[in-house]
């Protein structure tokens, strides 16, 4: 009999919506549902959980799991299956997420996929896609032993809406660990602030080298009344600072437009510009991610491209 | 101390990639591979533990067929002191756990300060290896690093959390780092360094000689197939010369308002 266990997350004292997108893929795969709720005074968090689809919903509520730990979440983790045997175990994928369930997996010696946005069953295995190669293939995979835990993709399948009688029972488990929380820290205050522009123009690797943001970018930028933003890559590099990078670890930006540059589109990008409302790409390869999320590409030599396009805009503004 | 950096050699970011005949892989026929781009952060680091006491002994080690002693010079060539291959049929499909099990094999034989990995592969993406070898050596770990200070054998840590945050978080030595892109300036490998790394200690090894069983390292999870992802809606994908294609863009961004 299917079992899945769904640990979920608190943040700011809240279940996280990745909780809930993790209720709607157990519900999908059906048979019995277990989570699991590890944090300080979540009593509150749980009952919310076991009503929106968790079903019978653990416990492990104590100070010394107020913070996320290493070791005391693999702990609370490794006790819940322990106790419950489930066949398959899903953990959102996120920066507690991917930090614990590895170790969970190696201290259980068991099957972890990580990172997927589709699960199914077939028979007592899994089936599990996600993306490999920075997006640029898809794959499936095939686990099996029990339990498989699964990181799942934040945003992967939308949160269970649905309201569904539950339960909370207390789970204990010791909260020692070796890792200890110091404090949390903002990255240096972005100075250059994205999230309020209506236009970003963002370079990629594509545009080879720092100084071609300047003598290449720079002039669509300014003829557009533009912002500047920039990949990952760029930023690692060092050719722009961290305040010009877009994505999940960088600003997560809306603008009206969104022009890439050079840009291929990993994942970690996508999902900071995605929500933009209008995207152009431009790109030599055709099959770079970033033209699944734009409405307008434009396949070809950006430093042909580009100038030409800052040449329009400035006529076009007469 | 004693530093472990490993290492993945992955195919070149430029390389033109096309999936295996059997689904299960790519083509490596043909294509360049380079020092996966996280883990030459975690050398970087290692080495500039070594760059402040030069007593320090950073061993790097990787898992892959032959082409791989082409990585582990390159990282002997930037400054590792010898380096550890590990290569067997018996690894070539191999789930995550797998690889960690192999690598815990090389790893407790000898006793490693630190060990630093790349927060993730850019091939697989799977981010599994780091925090499951430190499972397998009884060490804490930290992933997603981007600053580590060490002192009195313990490291602090800035680990890098969502849209900006950063957690701080303290670990006892020996432990395991895996590292996010960017946390530092890598060096090139110097022609001096090259030259040096020649003579430098390559050890092979298989399996057999790491005391595991081909069952011990048999892959619970195997890739079924790999395919270019479907094309949704996706990017209407403008046709016609540049001039044609950019006054089409400009007519958008006018309709837009933006104009």
């Amino acid at each position: 009999m299917a079992k899945t266990l769904i640990v979920a997350e608190i943040q700011n004292g809240t279940l996280r919506e990745a909780t809930l997108e993790l209720v709607s893929i157990a519900r999908g795969l059906g048979g019995d549902i277990v989570s699991l709720v590890i944090g300080s005074g979540i009593a509150g968090a749980a009952e919310e959980l076991a009503k929106r689809g968790g079903g019978r919903v653990l416990k492990v509520d104590g100070p010394a799991f107020a913070r996320y730990t290493l070791d005391a979440y693999t702990a609370a983790a490794k006790a819940a299956i322990k106790a419950e045997s489930p066949s398959l175990v899903l953990i959102s994928n996120t920066p507690s997420g991917w930090d614990f369930a590895p170790k969970l997996a190696a201290a259980l010696d068991t099957a972890i996929v990580s990172d997927a946005f589709k699960i199914a069953a077939d028979g007592a295995a899994y089936v599990i896609t996600r993306r490999m190669f920075n997006g640029k293939f898809d794959a499936q995979l095939r686990a099996t032993g029990a339990p498989v835990i699964v990181t799942v993709q934040p945003g992967a399948t939308s949160a269970y809406t649905g309201s569904e009688a539950g339960s909370t029972a207390a789970l204990d488990v010791a909260g020692d660990s070796r890792t200890q929380f110091v404090e949390l820290r903002t990255a240096p205050a972005a100075g250059h602030d994205l999230t309020k522009a209506d236009v970003i123009v963002s370079g990629g690797r594509g545009l080879q080298k720092p100084e071609n943001f300047d003598s290449v970018l720079q002039p669509l930028v300014d003829a557009l009344g533009a912002q500047m933003g920039a990949s990952r890559p760029v930023v690692d590099a060092g050719w722009k600072p961290h305040e010009y990078q877009v994505g999940t670890s960088g600003q997560i930006v809306t603008p009206k437009l969104y022009i890439a540059v050079g840009i291929s589109g990993a994942i970690q990008h996508l999902v900071g510009m995605k929500g933009s409302n209008y995207i152009i790409a431009i790109n030599k390869d055709a099959d770079a991610p970033i033209f699944e999320a734009a409405d307008l590409g434009l396949v070809g030599d950006l430093f042909e491209i580009v100038p030409a396009l800052t040449k329009a805009v400035q006529q076009a503004k007469g | 101390m004693k530093i472990l950096v490993c290492l993945k050699q992955v195919p070149h970011k430029d390389a033109r990639l096309e999936v295996r005949a059997d689904g299960a892989w790519i083509k490596e026929d043909g294509i360049k591979f380079e020092i996966n781009d996280y883990d030459t952060y975690a050398l970087e680091l290692a080495l500039r533990l070594k760059d402040k006491d030069a007593s320090t002994e950073v061993v790097v080690a990787t898992i892959g067929p032959e082409r791989t002693t082409q990585a582990l010079r390159n990282a002997l060539g930037m400054g590792a002191d010898r380096a550890i291959q590990i290569a067997d049929d018996g690894l070539s499909a191999a789930d995550s756990l797998g690889i960690a099990k192999a690598l815990a094999a090389a790893a407790r034989s000898e006793s490693f300060d630190l060990v630093v990995t790349g927060l993730m592969s850019d091939d697989a993406n799977y981010a599994l290896t780091g925090p499951m070898l430190a499972e397998l050596l009884g060490m804490p770990s930290a992933t997603a690093v981007v600053k580590a200070e060490f002192k009195n054998g313990a490291v602090e840590v800035e680990r890098e959390l969502e849209g900006g945050a950063l957690e701080v978080v303290s670990a006892p030595l020996p432990c395991l780092l895996s590292v996010q892109t960017g946390m530092n300036d890598v060096r090139y490998p110097s022609l001096k360094g090259i030259m040096a790394a020649k003579k430098k200690p390559l050890d092979k090894k298989t399996l057999a000689d790491l005391g595991l069983a081909a069952a011990a390292v048999a892959p619970r999870v195997k890739i079924e197939k790999l395919y270019t992802p479907p094309k949704g809606q996706g990017a209407e994908l403008l046709k016609g010369s540049v001039d044609e294609q950019v006054s089409r863009v400009v007519g958008k961004i006018k309709e837009l308002g933006l104009l």
